[in-house]
């Protein structure tokens, strides 16, 4: 992983789930010149296929996702303030007093609650929830508001980036790091003949994953993604789940998944081989593509390797750049080892 | 100078309580053409505007320091731990981006949603800051007693509102600023301080120093109020663009609070008022009782979301209250009452 430049666009592109157009026109911008094959699907995928230097002994797709978590308006008051709700998993402690963009014209907001100077000592000690907060782009009713803003409109956090010191601190690393990951691949010569799905919708329940995983109908697949890192203070032991810095995350089982054990095994055994850092998962906790991706038709081997991050769905999470190395020099050696042998136990 | 960019030059990442001396450069910067500067051993920083005339003595102030944080120690992990300086609303810290000391950002710790299991709320004492890097790193950079600001960005939204950190004050310090090119205009008929007071946030020191060293006649002080929306109460709040809110309240002088009304009254300046049954809240309290006592006003700039990263005020309420200070020192405050 090497184009910093390109994650750092990536990830201030605005898509939340359902709304990935922008983030899908970078993609293609990037890769066009090397993609054999290269189309957007019913469901707003991007699949590529990206010929290697001989055939696939094994059909494999590699996949990420292009969607961000954020919000939606969902309605205007007579005020003129915009209530909304959460569009993919964000907690309520992650929103009050943020800063964001809203709709295509990316109106600036600020979201708002009562001030703490009036607050019960109780209410001074809990974060809002989610429908007690609403967000002010600075009008005074609801005829005005609608001048700027509508019902369904997408609204992403306006939020920093700083690549400085060997971490990233941005939003949306998850997924924009696997999808430069698959762009980095799909640039360079590969050894075999691939397949690489941008997907849409997984924050709202793995959906765009499940079309395309249908479509490509690979034998194997390799999803590329971001994971808690709960290496925070007052966590401890097994409950940090994977430490930033620890290396590349690959995963036995999730929530979702229950990951090929020979994969699993492949990749922990290519990592000591190479000398690259790698850890698994000491929770099963979380979820992510491949959810949908192994069983999808008759079934699909599917492993994961993730990048550890912590504040996954905040409009701060960080990574550190040496994991997302470790992901991406994983990810390649483990494409080659599965494409380049019999899909067969 | 554009009121906007007064506000982007004051909202600056530094000056939290106690470290308002970081503030000076810019004070001079916007006032040192034809004030005279001068910065107090509390960091608090006056810039005076003589008259040949009179000796009559108007200050008006607004505090310029900023809530935030402060490093208090650097744990094994390269975790810090760090306390409020000011009251901090701990609602709006989690998970936000912050600059810590010399310009290092860094992220409010939080607990990923499978452990957030405790609901005891929010705790001072546990608020930790990660800047990603490795320990030996962060002590390099970092040091305890360093500043760690909230981040946010400099945001217009419609109808010429500001959203950024630090608004509270810097939105009154603007008020003072845009006053003091009004009055350069018209030569002022008395002295006028214009004091930039220091840590109001955390114990009012700055203002009550000020006003016993320069034992002015009168102070009006300029500070936020809580802005009008849900949940508020209207006789504590103005409307967000109605120009300003006026104070009435014991503490304060009557003959300035009328006087300050009237003004606003002949400009068809629109203000609120926020009436107190005892003390503002504000620098006023103190100052009143300075010395032999100094009669003082309060006229403040509406605010959403107050101590918080994102507070929120209106470009032209800070233009109304500055034409409202300027058209009371050109008649010279309450002299002649």
């Amino acid at each position: 992983m090497s184009d910093l430049e390109l994650l750092k666009r990536l990830c201030t592109a605005d898509g939340i789930s359902g709304d990935e157009s922008r983030v899908r026109a970078i993609i293609e911008d990037e890769i066009r010149p090397y993609a054999d094959e290269m189309y957007t699907d019913a469901m707003g995928n991007l699949i590529v296929f990206r010929k290697g230097r001989e055939r696939a002994k094994t059909k494999l797709m590699i996949s990420a996702h292009m969607d961000e978590v954020g919000f939606i308006v969902t309605d205007i008051t007579s005020e003129g303030m915009l209530k909304f709700a959460p569009v993919g998993g964000i907690n309520d402690s992650a929103v009050f007093a943020g800063q964001v963009l809203v709709g295509k014209n990316k109106i600036s907001g600020i979201v708002c609650s009562k001030p703490l100077h009036l607050l019960s000592a109780d209410e001074k000690k809990k974060c809002p929830k989610m429908d007690s907060l609403s967000i002010d782009i600075g009008v005074c009713s609801k005829e005005e508001a609608l001048k700027y803003v509508r019902p369904g409109d997408s609204i992403v956090f306006d939020s920093f980036y700083d690549d400085s010191e060997g971490r990233i601190i941005s939003k949306a690393i998850d997924d924009r790091f696997g999808c430069l990951v698959m762009i980095e691949m799909i640039r360079s010569e590969l050894p075999y003949d691939m397949y690489f799905t941008f997907c849409v919708q997984e924050e709202v329940g793995l959906r765009g994953s499940a079309c395309a995983a249908y479509t490509v109908a690979p034998d194997s697949a390799i999803v590329i993604e971001a994971t808690t890192a709960a290496d925070v203070p007052f966590s401890e032991g097994e409950k940090r789940v994977c430490l930033a810095g620890g290396g590349a995350v690959v995963s036995f089982m999730d929530r979702s998944t229950i990951y090929d054990k020979e994969y699993y095994d492949m990749a922990m055994r290519l990592a000591r081989e190479n000398n690259i850092p790698a850890q698994t998962k000491t929770m099963i906790a979380g979820g992510n593509d491949a959810g949908a991706i192994h069983r999808s038709r008759g079934g699909v081997r599917t492993i994961a390797v993730s990048v550890p991050c912590r504040y996954l769905h905040g409009s701060a999470a960080l990574i550190r750049i040496s994991d997302a190395e470790a992901v991406s020099e994983i990810v390649r050696i483990l494409a080659s080892e599965i494409a380049g042998n019999d899909k067969t136990y | 100078m554009d009121t906007k960019k007064i506000l982007e030059i004051l909202c600056a990442e530094k000056g939290i309580s106690g470290r308002e001396n970081e503030m000076s450069d810019i004070v001079k910067q916007l006032l040192g053409d034809f004030c005279k500067i001068r910065t107090l051993t509390t960091g608090t920083v006056i810039a005076e505007m003589c008259s040949n005339e009179s000796s009559y003595h108007i200050m008006l102030d607004a505090h310029i320091d900023r809530i935030g944080l402060t490093v208090t120690y650097i744990d094994e992990n390269g975790f810090l731990c760090v306390e409020p300086v000011g009251g901090i609303d701990l609602r709006s810290l989690p998970g936000k981006a912050v600059t810590v000391g010399n310009g290092i950002m860094g992220v409010i710790c939080t607990m990923p949603p499978h452990l957030d299991k405790d609901d005891s709320g929010l705790d001072r004492s546990k608020i930790r800051v990660d800047t990603g890097l490795p320990t030996e790193r962060v002590r390099e950079l970092v040091k305890t007693g360093d500043s760690v600001i909230l981040k946010s960005k400099f945001r217009e939204l419609l109808n010429d509102r500001i959203a950024v950190s630090a608004l509270d004050n810097r939105a009154g310090c603007a008020v003072l600023v845009k006053c003091a090119e009004m009055l350069r205009e018209n030569q002022p008929p008395c002295r006028v301080s214009f004091v930039f007071s220091s840590q109001e946030e955390t114990n009012e020191s700055g203002a009550k120093t000020a006003a016993f060293i320069l034992q002015p006649d009168e102070a009006v002080v300029v500070d936020v109020g809580f802005a009008k929306q849900d949940g508020v109460p209207s006789d504590k709040s103005g409307a967000v663009g109605c120009g300003g809110i006026i104070s009435i309240a014991p503490v304060l002088s009557k003959n300035i609070t009328d006087r300050l009304i009237s003004i606003a009254e002949n400009r068809n300046i629109n203000c609120d008022f926020e009436v107190d049954g005892g003390g503002t809240g504000t620098n006023a309290d103190g100052i009143a009782v300075t010395a032999g006592g100094i009669p003082c006003g309060v006229i403040s700039v509406p605010e959403k979301n107050m101590h918080t990263q994102t507070e929120c005020v209106s470009v032209g309420d800070i233009e109304a209250c500055a034409v409202i200070l300027s058209d009371y020192v050109m008649g010279e405050g309450i002299r002649n009452v």
